[in-house]
């Protein structure tokens, strides 16, 4: 199949493709009027043109003809959620199991026809048992639905180019008289394997059914989907809203059958020309339930907003659940009562856990985060903030750790040692320290005054220095000098967290000092 | 008092408490401070399910607003549930992300709190409202620009954490000096703080005390407002009133304020009914 618009061409006009081949332009593609004139596919363009002065050219763009594809195949997702793809230009769908749904197998085939037609797109279709029965009878033979089993009557008239051989295998047969496979499909398999090797076995193999042909699909084949078809397409978003939310409810049924839950879903919506818009929604834990899975979604469609154009409508919309995890049924109608009476129950966490998946959806999974501690002593890494979804329920994890270090109090930091009546941490870090000028009665002494942001602080009182040693592989970079930290009150009761970085006379000459954070 | 008027007086009661919906109501969960003339004030103390507003009294006062909102949370979160706490991008670049030992130390513990980062201010607002109206958080922290949480914003809000039964609280960041102050704009908020750290004691060998907040609530609509100077300790959770101290906030004006002697501060007893700016301070 394949299609080429050129903008300065009428649509009878002769149009050439073209792409250098062994040093020389030559014609790769055409259109009816240009195959009507006598041209050749393999032809230099300069022969053509001596021919056709005014022939139309235009050059060859791969990748403008893989995106092609790939919107076709995008498409043909209607179709079956496997698809793959036969590169440069054809696709492969199994549709085991999908051909009822329009009508037989026969009825399938016009339909995408008819619809890639509609769009532009010239293109033959041909159904069979195997993927190389159909390759060959799609792009040689003439019949479109190969009955089942009846691949060897199908293939014997077809040219040996049918069974995908190289080009070179296909003359070194074709200088033995070897021309359709009507003439090898007989031979002795041993010489023919020792003399062309052992593929043209295999294609043989294939395309008859003897050998397993696996399909790749472009994308990953989902383990619940429900979708719907629309002979009037949708374009309002409360339209497509409503719908995800029946879907969902189907899917729920499914996954609640298996105890499974989705962690991640996507709903593909499928424009009438061709787009198809592929939205997903990841979870922090499974969820079967219909109308969170219809929140994530309007959360997520808000913020998609624009991006996804309905333009003519959308005829048919699929929810698939890509990721679905092991969820045992929860009885939650008596926990329900919990909140009234204070505590926080399960329900709660289940709520909790919702709210983290809508706020995810809606402003994207990497913004929602917990902090995690660290296990470094390198203040501006003591806690990565890792996303919440990710974090596999806090309590627990505490409470494990608990078990393993039953003695230790895990919610207190190590710096908490310290025995204070003020936190020795701040409350808020700055990523980048801002650089202060400070001046120090002694050189390595505390600061007794200090500009931030220019206004002028004087030191009431200090605490320090906590000293920092910067890991020692850093050396090479600019971050090694060793920090002393101050924990410093100025007259106004601003309480700041200020260092010296470099140790004076050893490490640096002037140190320079910066403001890492403020305390409560 | 006859039937019939009995009737009005019923009618009128349930139409004022109708208007009045955006109060919480008198079986919401209270958080106390610990401080008796504080809860006093509040009339058990501050009202969940109902927001409230926090902000700096000046730029540099911003870690304290913070640390407030943090201490208050941490209490707020002591019968469980988890917290939220909503930060624009801008907020985190000019007034420092959250410090994960920081929050730990303050007693808010970030195994129960979950961070969001908005691209927007606008998104912050979104995101406290569907953050309120889940049963299941305990305490909603949004920083919040004053002109973002206007009267409608504020409202909706209001009405989000009457529904979900969490403690709303409005971070105002650090506003640049020429900025409005946040209390000039009107809110439907319960409460209005402002908060400015204050020197605390020293402890026993010279070291610095307890985190000291002086508050000023100039805003209270189940009480009278006055102006406190509260210590955190953050081994235990609890407020108590500090009374060694040199020195009061600052006026916003930076005009002077009157003297009060040190020894003759009333215990417990300082703050002031009425005027958001009690008239003592003690020079330091």
């Amino acid at each position: 199949m394949g299609s080429h618009t050129h903008p300065s061409c009428a649509p009878d006009e002769p149009l050439v493709v073209t792409r250098l081949v062994k040093s020389a332009l030559r014609i790769v593609a055409m259109d009816d009027a240009a195959q009507g004139l006598g041209l050749r596919l393999g032809m230099p363009l300069a022969d053509a043109r001596a021919m056709y002065p005014a022939l139309a050219v235009a050059e060859s763009d791969e990748h403008a003809d893989r995106r092609l594809l790939d919107t076709v195949a995008d498409w043909c997702d209607r179709y079956t959620p496997l698809v793959g793809l036969d590169a440069p230009d054809g696709l492969v769908l199994d549709i085991a199991g999908c051909a009822h749904l329009f009508g037989g197998e026969a009825a399938l085939g016009r339909d995408l026809l008819e619809r890639l037609a509609a769009q532009g797109l010239h293109a033959r279709a041909a159904v069979a048992d195997t993927v190389g029965c159909a390759f060959a009878v799609a792009r040689f033979g003439g019949a479109s639905l190969v009955p089942p089993g009846g691949m060897r009557q199908a293939l014997m008239p077809l040219p040996m180019a049918a069974l995908r051989l190289a080009p070179e295998t296909v003359e070194a047969l074709a200088e033995l008289g070897l021309k359709r496979i009507a003439d090898l499909i007989d031979l002795p398999r041993a010489p023919l394997a020792a003399r062309f090797g052992e593929i043209l076995v295999r294609r043989l193999d294939q395309a008859l059914g003897r050998e397993d042909e696996p399909i790749t699909p472009r994308l990953p084949v989902p383990s619940y989907v429900a979708e719907q078809r629309f002979p009037d397409p949708i374009g309002l978003e409360r339209d497509v809203l409503g719908t995800i939310a029946r879907l969902a409810a189907q899917l729920g049924v499914a996954m609640e059958r298996h105890q499974d839950g989705a962690r991640l879903m996507q709903v593909a919506l499928f424009r009438t020309d061709n787009k198809v818009y592929r939205i997903e929604v990841g979870t922090g834990a499974p969820v079967r339930d219909a109308d969170r899975i219809g929140r994530l979604f309007a959360d997520r469609l808000a913020m998609v907003g624009d991006a996804c154009d309905p333009g003519f409508g959308f005829d048919m919309v699929r929810l698939a659940a890509l990721v679905t995890e092991r969820s045992e049924p929860v009885q939650d109608g008596f926990a329900q009562g919990e909140l009234a009476r204070g505590g926080f129950g399960r329900a709660d966490d289940a709520e909790f856990s919702h709210l983290i998946d809508r706020l995810g959806a809606r402003f994207g999974l990497r913004r929602v985060t917990r902090l995690i501690e660290q296990d470094t002593h390198i203040p501006e890494y003591a806690f990565a903030a890792v996303p919440a979804h990710a974090v596999r329920r806090s309590e627990n994890a505490g409470r494990t750790r608990q078990l393993l270090h039953p003695s230790s109090d895990i919610r207190r930091p190590s710096s908490d040692t310290q025995d204070s009546l003020s936190p020795t941490r701040p409350v808020r870090l700055f990523g980048r320290p801002e650089p202060v000028e400070a001046v120090a009665e002694v050189p390595d002494g505390p600061p007794a005054r200090f500009r931030w942001r220019r206004v002028l602080h004087e030191v009431a009182a200090a605490e320090g220095p906590e000293r920092i040693a910067m890991e020692w592989w850093r050396d090479a970079d600019g971050h090694a000098l060793t920090r002393d930290y101050f924990r410093v009150e100025s007259r106004e009761g601003l309480r700041v967290w200020l260092y010296r970085e470099g140790l004076y006379g050893r490490e640096t000459p002037a140190p320079r000092w910066f403001l890492h954070g403020l305390f409560g | 008092m006859s039937a019939e008027s009995s009737e009005t007086l019923h009618a009128l009661r349930r139409t004022v408490a109708d208007i009045t919906a955006g109060l919480p109501g008198e079986d919401g969960r209270l958080v106390s401070f610990g401080v008796t003339s504080l809860d006093a004030a509040l009339a058990g103390g501050l009202a969940c399910g109902a927001l409230h507003e926090i902000g700096p009294t000046a730029p540099l006062h911003g870690g304290a607003a913070a640390g407030f909102a943090m201490a208050m949370a941490a209490r707020a979160l002591r019968g469980g549930g988890q917290a939220v706490w909503i930060q624009p991008d801008f907020n985190v670049s000019e007034a420092g992300a959250l410090y994960g030992p920081g929050l730990d130390l303050m007693g808010l513990s970030t195994e129960r709190l979950v961070i969001l980062r908005v691209p927007r201010p606008r998104d912050a607002l979104w995101a406290m409202e569907e953050a309120l109206k889940c049963r299941a958080a305990g305490a909603v922290v949004a920083e919040l620009a004053s002109e973002a949480a206007d009267l409608t914003a504020t409202r909706r809000l209001a009405l989000a954490a009457r529904e979900g039964g969490g403690l709303g609280l409005i971070l105002h960041p650090n506003t640049a000096p020429d900025d409005q102050p946040f209390c000039s704009q009107p809110s439907t908020a319960t409460t209005r703080w402002e908060v400015a750290s204050a020197r605390g004691a020293r402890d026993r060998f010279g070291g610095l005390g307890p985190t000291t907040f002086a508050l000023s609530l100039v805003k209270n609509r189940r009480g009278r407002t006055g102006q406190w100077r509260l210590s955190w300790d953050h081994h235990e959770c609890v407020f108590a009133t500090s009374l060694s101290l040199p020195v009061a906030p600052a006026a916003r004006d930076g005009s002077p304020r009157n003297v009060l002697p040190s020894n003759e501060w009333p215990r417990d007893e300082w703050q002031h009914d009425g005027q958001p700016h009690a008239p003592f301070v003690r020079a330091g």
